[in-house]
């Protein structure tokens, strides 16, 4: 029988220890006892999960291997230790290898008393429904007085002592073996069959084919059109195949995936419900643990890349087209990051192909209004660009004085609108705006960019010039397909088709460096094993960190609150790992106190695409009082720290009317979203208001005023620009929005060739950085469509600049 | 009166912190009660030279500078959480400021008992001969479901349980006052200072 024993202190010296040294001893022949010490176990913390750390990993694995446990507990402040508290903990959080698991309590203690009150605790701790462990009833075994208890060898010293330690622990092999036969799960048997059932994903329903024989769990068919591609896809690729080799149902979500991962487990309950057996007992059965020993794996390439993204990815591409060694380090379970999520359009100016199309109303007017800022108001460095500008401006419009005229640009225009785009003040009065050589490496090269993309397999819609949310200009390179997907997958094939290396769940942790020089990386791959990876330079892709709202909080000097509970649009990896690597070895950062937020996002899950998502000409803005607050029209950052102001949570109004000119749901959604309590409908405006708990009055008096604005084609409270549609028609909805982080515009500090500098301003011999997580060029606020322009000039800069520097000279 | 209010847990999100900042400004005018966090603690190791560390010594000035102490649990596996029980650990292996310190316990948790098996377990605990903490008797404050409790403001929603809460704080408040009343002489108050368990069971007290 083998045995893990558990002396619940961390104390240098521990009867405990010595007691359970001495069983060992003593029960030789009859059981293997293996000795866990709980010395490097870190103190239990819900907000830093360290499931998947060696340690508690070592504890989950050899306490599921064993055929039981021996728990030896001392007593403080009558009850059990913080340290086996905290062990305890780990394993009823993620992990829960103690369930139906036979354990053994004993205890030494110095009080005549033992460890009784200990004992008790802890049979009340191993019976919650987290730990779930089989104690063994009765057979207390308390060692009082324990330091009067062992001899000079470490045995214990009364004959009638170990007589009882005997008798128990022969009742504990006993009792180990029958809770043995307790776990041997039920055998399952279905109805054979193919199930077709739907199962709740990511974007809506998930209709699923499960496969049934009567004893297996054959085939799993999905149709994943519906959810989002780039994202779903290793939930899809992953999760079926683990149910089937397991025949379980315990697998782990897919990070970054988890809602179509529980999607399609829940599918598959489904089915095994309907096939008339129990899903519980598969949820139990759980694949024996990963059990390869952490290993050391070394790898040597000429640039490695921290993040698969699309600067990254770029990056590798190009090193890739000069024929070096490229090797990307991905964190997550999918490439992407950030990337996959984006709109699609990116910015650059192209004339040529702009001028083939009409301008349209406003356009010019906004060209003018450009020209006519007063020079005073430029900064120096922007000054001539300005000039120039200007006469460029001039010219058009004389060139097309009378007529609609083409749509104008020019890459100064994407460099001035950039510039003015991103200045802002912070709180403390600091001005910022975009560093001018930056700006103009970005606007001169961003067509570049598109070109490049179009040669690697990247197809742009050319029948079409869109202006992405929040660009100011219609300069927007739309590619074919699935928004940034279309980037991510094409870059993808490139690399993987050109001999690049592509490892996914393998975290970055530390950048190594000798004589001043970057010398490569260190990072865990997916089995914990240690990754040691030489290169001649790494350039850092790892995004932003609008998902790490601590840091935030830090460096925010723009908003006036940045709530502890605020959500995010991003993907959870973006937590500023490329900026804590790059300080580390003395980076210097720009610009980190300012960041974005998307004003109408979901107060549960930050996304944009849940509720009612109408143009904002009917859009209804009220804060919790049922009052209106802002002029609807207002720009990100002002909706934003309006709704701050007004406590954040904030609610669209919105009649039957204006529900159809919602772009993002269908009615099957509402209904759902309503049922789910997310979405909120009612007959009339005072039920509406009582839902949403706010005064029925107020509401009322709010939409009456609005609508009579609408009449009167003018808002003489907030000023909104323009109007369409009267809230009027039941049922009436109210859709809950708060702002969620979006961007972070801040970041390392580099160079027109992406390469990191130090406080003194000197380049960090090796190491560069591209994409969101470099600072310095969109300043206060980025215009939608320029940070995928952004990624794809400095990712390829990055790795020109590395391969140049440090590569192409040997 | 001062009060120390304790969050006793170490998660960035806790109902349980959110519960104290409500009681903070409900009980504004009657008291000014300090938050004080145990995440930047150590973990407690039984060091063998008894050495207090920064972070300890602070919280346990605080404690021994107010007039009560209010302890919020969550529960995890029906008992308090580790690092709780680390804190207290180390209060009561060095500086001892609970001994005779009126308490307080109320918690939160999100399952529908309101953390009772963790506050029945926090009793036991700080009545241990080297905790004597003075629990006020027959008075506690559980919230279930918390993660529903607060409202955008962070106040309580539900206004039966707001009764409870005022109820449980003034009982409190008179059992401060009290307490001058019950302590014992300030010679038993500097030996328990002293305790030591080897000390009693080996016959030295
Ligand atoms: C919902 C949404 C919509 C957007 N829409 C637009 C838009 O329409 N137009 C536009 O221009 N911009 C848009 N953006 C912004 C834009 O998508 C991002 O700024 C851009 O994709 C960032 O690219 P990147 O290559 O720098 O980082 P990412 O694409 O985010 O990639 C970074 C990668 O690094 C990985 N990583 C992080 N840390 C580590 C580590 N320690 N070790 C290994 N890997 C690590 C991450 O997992 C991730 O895969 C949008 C952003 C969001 C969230
Ligand atoms: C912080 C602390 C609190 C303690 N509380 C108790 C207690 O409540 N009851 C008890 O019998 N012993 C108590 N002790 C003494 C321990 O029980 C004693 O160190 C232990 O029982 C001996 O076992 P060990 O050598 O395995 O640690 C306490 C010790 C410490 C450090
Ligand atoms: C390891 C672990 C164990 C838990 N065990 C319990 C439990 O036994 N009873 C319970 O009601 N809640 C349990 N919970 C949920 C907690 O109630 C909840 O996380 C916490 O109490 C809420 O308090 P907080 O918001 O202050 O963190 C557990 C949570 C964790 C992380």
């Amino acid at each position: 029988m083998k045995l893990i024993g558990i002396a619940g202190t961390n104390a240098a010296h521990s009867f405990n220890r010595q007691l359970l040294t001495f069983m060992q001893r003593h029960f030789e022949s009859q059981a293997e006892i293996e000795l866990l010490s709980l010395d490097d176990v870190p103190l239990f913390n819900e907000s830093n999960d360290q499931s998947d750390s060696p340690v508690i990993q070592r504890f989950n694995q050899k306490i599921e291997a064993a055929d039981g446990v021996i728990i030896a507990t001392p007593e403080h402040n009558h009850s059990i230790p913080s340290a086996l508290k905290s062990i305890l903990e780990w394993l009823s959080f993620k992990l829960h290898p103690l369930d139906g698991k036979p354990v053994m309590i004993v205890g030494a203690a110095y009080s005549v008393q033992g460890s009784s009150r200990a004992q008790l605790h802890l049979r009340q701790i191993l019976d919650a429904p987290g730990v779930n462990a089989i104690v063994m009833p009765g057979s207390e075994f308390l060692l009082g007085r324990a330091q009067d208890a062992f001899d000079d060898q470490g045995n214990l010293k009364v004959s009638g002592t170990v007589d009882f330690l005997d008798s128990c622990f022969a009742k504990f092999q006993k009792f180990a073996r029958i809770a043995a036969e307790l776990n041997v799960p039920d055998a399952v048997s279905y109805q054979p069959g193919t199930y077709d059932v739907t199962a709740v994903g990511h974007n809506g329903e998930l209709p699923m084919a499960v496969t049934l024989s009567k004893d297996r769990i054959e085939k799993i068919d999905i149709d994943t059109s519906t959810e989002t591609e780039g994202i779903a896809d290793v939930a899809f690729e992953r999760i079926p195949k683990e149910i089937i080799d397991g025949q379980t149902l315990a697998v782990d979500a897919i990070s970054g995936a988890s809602i179509t991962s529980n999607g399609v487990i829940n599918g598959v309950a489904q089915a095994i419900k309907q096939a008339g057996a129990n899903p519980d007992a598969l949820k139990k059965q759980r694949t024996t643990a990963k059990t390869t020993e952490p290993a050391v794996h070394e790898i040597t390439t000429d640039v490695a890349i921290v993040g698969a993204g699309g600067a990254g990815l770029t990056a590798a591409a190009k090193v890739l087209q000069a024929g070096k060694r490229a090797l990307v380090l991905e964190k997550f379970p999918s490439v992407g990051g950030n990337t996959v999520r984006a709109g699609g359009p990116m910015n650059a100016a192209d004339p040529d192909w702009q001028s083939q199309f009409d301008a349209i109303p406003g356009e010019k007017h906004t060209l003018q209004a450009l020209a006519s800022i007063d020079e005073a108001t430029i900064d120096p460095e922007y000054l001539a660009d300005f000039q120039q500008l200007k006469a460029e401006i001039k010219r058009y419009l004389e060139q097309t004085d009378g007529q609609t005229g083409y749509l104008f640009d020019s890459k100064l225009l994407h460099r001035i609108q950039t510039y003015l785009g991103g200045k802002r003040r912070d709180l403390k009065g600091h001005k910022i705006y975009g560093q001018y050589d930056l700006v103009k490496e970005l606007t001169d090269n961003a067509l570049d960019s598109v070109k490049w993309l179009e040669s690697i397999g990247v197809q742009f819609d050319k029948s079409q010039v869109t202006m992405p949310v929040g660009a100011i200009w219609r300069r927007g390179h739309k590619p074919m397909g699935d928004l940034g997907f279309a980037y991510i997958k094409t870059l993808k094939k490139f690399v993987n088709d050109n001999g690049g290396t592509i490892m996914t769940e393998t975290d970055v942790q530390q950048l190594t460096t000798s004589d001043g020089q970057i010398t490569g990386v260190l990072a865990n791959g997916p089995q914990g094993e240690e990754v040691v990876v030489h290169a001649k330079a790494v350039i850092l892709a790892s995004g932003g960190f609008a998902a790490n709202t601590k840091m935030l909080q830090r460096y925010n000097t723009y908003w006036t609150a940045i709530d502890d509970d605020i959500k995010t649009t991003n993907s959870p990896a973006m937590t500023g790992d490329g900026i804590k690597l790059g300080t580390r070895v003395g980076a210097d950062l720009v610009g980190m106190g300012f960041s974005q937020m998307m004003p109408v996002s979901d107060p549960e899950t930050g996304e944009l695409f849940s509720g009612l998502q109408v143009p904002p000409q009917n859009y209804v803005m009220v804060n919790q009082q049922g009052r209106r607050f802002v002029n609807e029209y207002g720009s990100r950052d002002e909706l934003t720290q309006a709704a701050i102001d007004n406590g954040s949570l904030f609610y669209l109004i919105a009649d039957d009317e204006i529900k159809k000119t919602a772009y993002n749901t269908t009615q099957e959604k509402i209904d759902q979203q309503v049922a789910a309590g997310t979405l909120f409908r009612a007959d009339s405006l005072a039920d509406l208001a009582k839902q949403i708990k706010m005064d029925p009055a107020a509401l009322e008096q709010t939409i009456a005023d609005y609508n009579r604005y609408v009449d009167a084609g003018d808002d003489p409270e907030f000023h909104k620009n323009a109007f369409d549609l009267k809230v009027q028609v039941a049922p009436f909805y109210a859709t809950p929005r708060k702002p969620a982080t979006h961007h972070t515009m801040g970041g390392l500090k580099i160079d027109t060739g992406a390469r990191v500098l130090n406080a003194g301003g000197q380049t960090i011999n090796g190491l560069y950085a591209a994409g969101e997580v470099a600072g310095g060029i969109h300043a206060g606020n980025r215009l939608g469509g320029n940070s995928l322009a952004d990624i794809f000039t400095f990712g390829r800069i990055a790795a020109e600049s590395a391969l140049t520097d440090r590569v192409s000279e040997d | 009166m001062k009060l120390v209010g304790l969050v006793g847990t170490n998660a960035t999100h806790s109902t349980n912190r959110q519960l104290l900042q409500y009681m903070q400004r409900h009980f504004a005018n009657q008291s000014t009660l300090t938050i004080c966090e145990i995440a930047d603690l150590p973990a407690f190791n039984e060091p063998a030279d008894r050495t207090v560390p920064a972070a300890v010594q602070e919280l346990s000035d605080k404690i021994e500078a107010a007039d009560g102490v209010i302890f919020a649990t969550p529960e995890y596996d029906h008992s308090i959480p580790a690092a709780l029980k680390s804190a207290i650990e180390w209060l009561s292996y060095t500086t001892r400021p609970l001994i005779n310190k009126p308490v307080l316990i109320v918690g939160a948790s999100n399952g529908a008992l309101g953390t009772s098996r963790a506050q029945a377990h926090l009793r036991q605990i700080l009545e241990a001969p080297e905790l004597k903490a003075l629990i006020v008797p027959n008075v506690s404050f559980m919230l279930g479901h918390s993660l529903q409790a607060f409202d955008e403001q962070g106040a309580l929603i539900d206004q039966a349980k707001v009764g409870e809460l005022d109820n449980a704080f003034n009982a409190f408040v008179n059992f401060v006052t009290l307490a001058d009343k019950l302590l014992p002489s300030s010679q038993f108050f500097n030996q328990t200072k002293q305790f030591s368990w080897k000390q009693i069971t080996d016959g030295e007290d």
